[in-house]
């Protein structure tokens, strides 16, 4: 052999070589959609699907942060204005705690339409959220929603299997394989180049969306209650899971392809593996774990908790526990009658009345979410495998629209509807005398209890939540990885 | 260069090549002639290991095709019938991926335009993509990517067939040219003249055997044409 064919031969083998050749196949691959009008259709179209979807979701976040202010300055009036009354009637009379919508949620605005964006605030009762956009526009939610998660969860996998499944399938079809082969080129070079150029032009597509997600969370966040900074680092970590998909779709299509006789065979399979990761996996894993893992009814949750709120007593005097509560209140203050006591019996006893409720609410509300977590674990269990189990929630809980964020929303709302109880029944401890049914409190009270001000949680702790559905979404990602090192392994060019 | 060592294939119990023995050195051009189902094209499969052997070896200058088949290839250039190129890219991007896979490295385009000329190619149609090109045009940049590969042995499967006289003539040429790089060519063919003008030996393959040899010093046209109408008659009445 000649000198210069050896240093040739070698110059394939080097590591520089190796990388110089795989960038080459980027390239070549890159030029090759480029120049294909199929694919550039493909490109627009799913850009102008992207882009839809993105104005429908700022109309849709816009509307209702227009109508949660407008709602939110009204209650807040009526509040204001309810003029001179007994200050346990107005924790009675109650207001609404709004939640503001995340600006993710323009991109996935997950379960928001299903789960109410108000919690009515009220005495004794920790209500669930009410004002559900499904139930208000039945007609849009059944039928015409369009979101760009969708588009990224079920679209963009799409176009990487018609990215992919000709990869390799398509040239041994044309007869180029033998031709790439016969050079002496490892078939793992070929993968990687193939792999580098469908997830840059896959990237290319997505990149648009996201500078368009991150301009809209710029001129629509409300400053006041999201921090640009997290709804930056959000989308940053967003982008990563959706990456973390895509390309394991272009790591399995590569696989399928080389596996493939033909791109016919491979295109088949791998829109059968989208038809059942994006539509039949999901529905039948929910009814899996819905039965595995049944969740109350709401008329059940309600009962349980009504059942429990039997063993306090309300305005009940006759109750046992409120005659327990009395006879104790009366002992450690040395009298024998509550007329008798330095403070407002009643206060105290709406007070311990509310007291106990917090710890029946604090229960069943957390086994709830504790069975939702729970259900939520179990369903994307099978995300490395099928990945939209694990991009679906991951998604949402990033966008703020999942049930962990809507827990904390109503979570905080409850702290301030007991804020609002333990204000009045303060005022009525230390202003009110028993049995005096005339004390009442005015506007200055209720001016003084704040309006309610919500803080969103930080990326931290949607993070926290989401790590496992991360961390599946990166086995996903090395499982299809593997799997297509593995097929061009056995990559045969006839 | 090219060595076949006992080599055989034996596809479900039937021998597609059958302790196959031969020796290409450099500078020699072998042109293997036979009926189809001969195991011509099982020959050229096995030195680029595409089919792996039942039994022997397919060595490439010394490197077992089967134990070291990157080695192996390295070494080759491969023409097919066609030589199938990527439609969207002009000839000259062709011969660049082609060029830059086989080697590691990157030829500047006076010099991959210098290969094309070289191949015959013509200047202006090296800038048009590929899906317009003709077969011999084809087989040109075929011819070119051999050149830029460097490659020390060249496997060529019928590749004139369909190719107008002309083009057939001027293939021949660019093999004499290769042949007087010192390189090992074997040629599969149909094409009698085509062996006789290329080849410095001819064999005639029958059932997967080599079944005749000839130097083409030895034998004229007629002759060529009688032993090879012989060993298919043979093989036919077998």
């Amino acid at each position: 052999m000649s000198i210069v064919a050896a240093d040739i031969a070698a110059g394939a083998a080097t590591d520089s070589g190796r990388w110089r050749v795989v960038r080459t196949v980027a390239v070549k691959e890159w030029l090759d959609i480029y120049r294909d009008a199929r694919f550039r259709w493909l490109a627009a179209l799913t850009l102008l699907l992207m882009i839809c979807a993105l104005i429908f979701g700022v109309e849709q976040v816009q509307r209702v942060d227009r109508d949660r202010a407008a709602a939110a300055q009204a209650d807040r009036q009526i509040w204001a204005g309810q003029g001179a009354k007994d200050p346990h009637a107005a924790a009675h009379f109650g207001q609404y705690a709004f939640k503001p919508q995340s600006p993710l949620a323009l991109a996935d605005p997950g379960i928001d339409a299903y789960v109410g964006t108000a919690v009515w605030l009220e005495a004794h009762k920790q209500n669930e959220a009410q004002f559900r956009a499904a139930r208000d526009n039945p007609l849009s939610a059944r039928l015409g929603s369009l979101s760009l998660a969708f588009v990224l969860q079920a679209v963009m996998p799409l176009v990487a299997i018609m990215l992919g499944f000709a990869a390799f399938a398509g040239e041994r079809e044309r007869g180029t394989l033998r031709q790439l082969l016969s050079l002496g080129v490892r078939p793992i070079d070929l993968l990687a180049g193939k792999g580098l150029a469908m997830v840059g032009v896959l990237l290319a597509v997505l990149l648009p969306a996201f500078i368009g997600i991150l301009m809209c969370c710029f001129i629509f966040v409300d400053a006041s209650i999201f921090s640009l900074g997290d709804q930056v680092m959000r989308l940053v970590w967003l982008a990563l899971g959706y990456v973390l998909y895509l390309a394991g779709f272009t790591a399995l299509a590569l696989a399928v392809s080389a596996f493939s006789r033909t791109s016919r065979v491979a295109l088949v399979g791998l829109l059968a593996f989208w038809l059942v990761n994006g539509f039949l996996v999901p529905r039948v894993m929910t009814d899996v774990v819905r039965d595995a893992s049944p969740l109350p009814t709401a008329l059940e949750f309600r009962q349980a908790i009504a059942q429990d709120k039997k063993k306090t007593f309300g305005h009940d005097e006759s109750h046992p526990a409120f005659v327990a509560f009395r006879d104790q209140v009366l002992k450690q203050h040395g009298v024998t009658r509550v007329e008798d006591l330095p403070v407002n019996f009643r206060g105290l006893s709406l007070r311990q009345d509310d007291e106990n409720g917090y710890r029946i609410f604090d229960r069943h509300f957390g086994v709830l979410q504790e069975a939702y977590d729970r259900q939520d674990r179990w369903r994307a269990a099978l995300g490395f495998v099928f990945p939209f189990l694990a991009i679906q929630p991951y998604s949402m809980g990033l966008a703020g629209s999942d049930t962990r964020g809507q827990y904390h929303f109503t979570h905080a709302a409850e702290q301030h509807r007991r804020a609002i109880q333990a204000i009045v029944s303060d005022d009525l401890i230390r202003n009110g005398r028993y049995g005096d049914p005339a004390y009442v409190a005015g506007p200055e009270l209720w001016a003084r209890i704040p309006a309610f001000s919500y803080r969103p949680p930080q990326t931290g702790w949607a993070l926290s939540a989401q790590a496992v559905n991360l961390l599946i979404l990166v086995s996903w990602c090395l499982v299809a990885g593997l799997f297509a090192v593995y097929a061009v392994r056995r990559l045969r060019p006839l | 260069m090219l060595e076949a060592r006992l080599l055989t294939k034996i596809y479900h119990g039937a021998p597609a090549l059958d302790r196959l023995d031969l020796h290409v050195p450099g500078g020699e051009v072998f042109c293997l002639l036979g009926p189809n189902g001969a195991g011509k094209t099982t020959t050229v499969n096995l030195f680029l290991n595409f089919i792996a052997p039942t039994s022997g070896q397919a060595l490439v200058d010394g490197i077992d095709a089967a134990a070291a088949p990157l080695e192996a290839r390295r070494r080759l250039a491969y023409i097919p019938e066609t030589v199938m190129l990527y439609g969207n890219l002009s000839g000259l991007e062709n011969l660049a991926y082609f060029s830059t896979l086989s080697t590691g490295q990157r030829r500047g385009r006076e010099e991959l335009l210098a290969l094309l000329r070289e191949a015959g190619l013509q200047e202006g149609a090296a800038y048009r993509r590929v899906s317009g090109y003709s077969k011999g045009m084809r087989q040109k940049v075929g011819i070119a990517i051999a050149l830029a590969k460097e490659a020390k042995a060249l496997l060529l499967d019928e590749p004139t067939s369909g190719l107008d006289p002309l083009a057939a003539n001027e293939f021949a040429c660019l093999i004499e040219n290769l042949r007087q790089r010192q390189l090992a060519v074997l040629m599969v063919t149909h094409d009698l003249f085509l062996a006789k003008q290329c080849g410095s030996r001819v064999g005639i393959m029958q059932r997967g055997r080599l079944a005749a040899v000839f130097n083409t010093s030895d034998i004229d046209h007629t002759g060529l044409e009688r032993a090879y109408l012989d060993v298919s008659r043979q093989a036919v009445a077998s």
